[in-house]
């Protein structure tokens, strides 16, 4: 009962973790329609921000989450100015393009750390919580913590907020949003920013749990991509809700089965949802096609 | 976009239409002719044999790719997991049967294809974008099955082909001899495209990567349609993977299966030398491979991974400012001139 109990609370924690890479890049996702395949080296980006601030400012790695979010927003809008923006209606070229900052950051970062592996100094991860009598990682529970609420907060943004409201609008319909003089091009800028703030307080909260590398990214894009089509395009509730469940699946499925079939245990969950419930636990049903018809 | 490219096709597929299949071998066998100058003036030189020798293979393979990804429209970024197929299954027929690899590169393709097949079907209900995610997942989670079964795969230790040079082991000691047989692979490729650009299949998965529910209100079975060309483009990656197993001769799956360096190499190389155009391809490849050799060694001692860094850089600005390739803007700028000629 008690492994039972402790692998459970593993798999919530390790959930935690891919929901908090997976609603970024759901958001960016439902609204801008790019598929960003470098959503995971953005967070490896904020991960070494983070380092950074910690190691050569002597700033405590969650305070630095205040920094290195707000820099990852105006990176975020950097981006999307320079390289998304033009290509917004070619989705064959966005992917090259996204892939291609994949490779870029990846070996920037590799040129730049000479490949040496990194980790924050102090003793963060070693931190135990005692719940209800089990030991909990300190570090994951923070990340869970903040997760669910940036979660909260996010679906508050988008229900109450007129921005928020504009981001839904256009997540619905861009033409119509466009004819109710919702500034589209403006709601792709913030989306796109918000998207990357969330990978900077991912890179943040999570550089104390991993060893850095330049290739750490790719440890979280194929979960996210997993989370995101489980959960449903676009929605925050889904992408929360898909990454708890592929963490429980993941984390059963390594005691239980093999931890080395990890991406294949992803795609095998990826493709029954793609199979069963196309649209996902929470997208609007049709959204897998409705993703793809160009929206002008 | 859509409205110009399908003029294109229009004109493309009319005057092809009136050429006969001699004239169209015999032109592609003349530029065919002209991408073997190269290893005419080079052969003798072991360095530049073997660039070329990968360079006419990433040729051949992009112009498999080329089939779906750039004829059907169908971005796959899995194309890793056949060549894996390929290069594997021609190396334990190799080694356990003695098969001459000749004769495994045909197995090896109907394994490819048939596995194509399997995860196609599902995959192909998705468009655009989630196509290319699901194929990304089939490629890694391939890795990781590769990595696990070690009795098929040797596992993360790979597999090793001994060297016993011999023209029935597929294995020769003079650089020279692989370039010659990667560029009659390529050759085999292109004019095995060129061909199904102007059969019915080829016309069909034009229709389909233009605009799908209109094919299919037009009477096209878009998932055979679909599923007919990735059979055929999985099934000449998979040769080309046995021909890559024969020449590196070390199969691991970091190789096989790395994103940057096959999967979306196959891609690279057709967007730069021109998505959806024949020869394209091969300019790519003849461009890419030597550059990035180059590169990686000049840039590789002094900075890890910098020749990955220009490729980014690259595939960033190709994506921005060289949609159509090279081959693309090419045959643009020649259709515009004759026709101000014409007006």
């Amino acid at each position: 009962m008690e492994t039972f109990l402790n692998i459970l609370i593993s798999g919530i924690l390790l959930g935690g973790i891919y929901s908090l890479v997976s609603i970024g890049l759901n958001l960016i996702f439902g609204v801008v329609r790019i598929i960003n395949f470098a959503q995971g080296e953005f967070v490896m980006l904020a991960m070494y921000a983070t380092y950074f601030c910690t190691t050569y400012l002597g700033i405590n790695p969650y305070l630095a989450l205040f920094v290195v979010a707000p820099l990852m927003f105006v990176f975020g809008l950097a981006v999307q100015r320079t390289v998304l923006q033009p290509l917004q209606n070619e989705p064959m070229m966005q992917i090259f393009a996204t892939f291609g900052l994949l490779i870029l950051f990846e070996n920037s970062m590799l040129a730049l750390t000479r490949g040496e592996a990194r980790s924050l100094s102090g003793s963060y991860s070693s931190v135990l919580i005692d719940v209800f009598g089990l030991k909990v990682s300190g570090v994951r529970l923070v990340v869970f913590i903040v997760v669910s609420g940036i979660a909260l907060a996010l679906m508050l943004f988008l229900q109450r907020t007129m921005p928020g409201k504009a981001i839904r609008a256009v997540i619905q319909d861009r033409q119509a949003a466009r004819l109710m003089g919702v500034n589209v091009e403006r709601t792709y800028l913030l989306t796109f920013g918000l998207g990357s703030a969330l990978a900077g307080v991912a890179g943040a909260l999570l550089a104390p749990i991993y060893t850095l590398s330049p290739y750490i990214g790719g440890n979280f894009i194929l979960a996210a991509f997993a989370v995101v089509v489980l959960g449903g395009l676009g929605s925050v509730p889904g992408a929360y809700l898909g990454g708890l469940i592929v963490g429980l699946i993941e984390s059963f499925s390594g005691y239980y089965v093999d931890p080395a079939l990890k991406q294949a245990i992803w795609f095998i969950v990826f493709v029954a949802a793609l199979i069963i419930r196309p649209s996902g636990l929470m997208g609007q049903v049709g959204a897998e096609e409705v993703g793809l018809r160009e929206q002008t | 976009m859509t409205t110009s490219t399908l003029a294109l096709a229009g004109t493309t597929a009319a005057r092809s239409q009136s050429m006969s299949l001699a004239t169209l071998v015999g032109r592609y066998a003349g530029l065919l002719l002209l991408a073997c100058v190269p290893l005419g003036l080079t052969w003798n030189d072991p360095y530049w044999a073997n660039i070329l020798a990968y360079a006419y293979l990433f040729a051949a393979l992009a112009c498999a790719w080329n089939i779906i990804g750039g004829f059907g429209g169908q971005f796959s970024l899995g194309h890793g997991v056949f060549f894996a197929i390929g290069a594997y299954s021609v190396a334990r027929l190799y080694l356990d049967l003695g098969m001459t690899p000749w004769l495994a590169v045909f197995p090896a393709a109907a394994l490819a294809t048939l596995v194509a097949l399997l995860i196609s079907w599902p995959t192909f209900r998705l468009r655009g974008p989630f196509f290319a995610i699901a194929t990304m997942a089939i490629n890694e989670a391939c890795f990781a099955l590769a990595n696990y079964t070690d009795h098929l795969t040797g596992g993360p230790r790979g597999i090793l082909i001994p060297f016993r040079a011999g023209f029935w082991n597929m294995i020769f000691v003079e650089r020279w001899k692989y370039a010659l047989l990667t560029f009659g692979f390529m050759s085999i490729v292109v004019l095995i495209t060129a061909v199904l650009r102007r059969s019915r299949l080829g016309h069909y998965l034009l229709a389909v990567r233009e605009d799908e529910d209109s094919a299919r209100s037009a009477g096209v079975d878009v998932l055979r349609v679909k599923l007919l060309g990735m059979a055929l483009s999985a099934a000449l990656t998979g040769i080309g993977g046995g021909i890559f197993a024969m020449y590196v001769r070390v199969l691991d799956p970091p190789t096989l299966f790395a994103l940057p360096d096959i999967g979306v190499k196959f891609a690279l190389i057709s967007l730069i030398g021109g998505i959806g155009t024949i020869m394209g391809p091969v300019v790519g490849a003849l461009l890419i491979v030597p550059v990035e050799n180059f590169l990686r060694g000049t840039l590789g001692g002094a900075i890890p991974g910098g020749h990955l860094i220009v490729l980014g850089i690259i595939l960033v600005c190709a994506a921005l400012f060289l949609k159509r390739g090279i081959v693309g803007e090419f045959t643009g700028a020649v259709r515009r001139i004759r026709n101000r000629k014409r007006s």
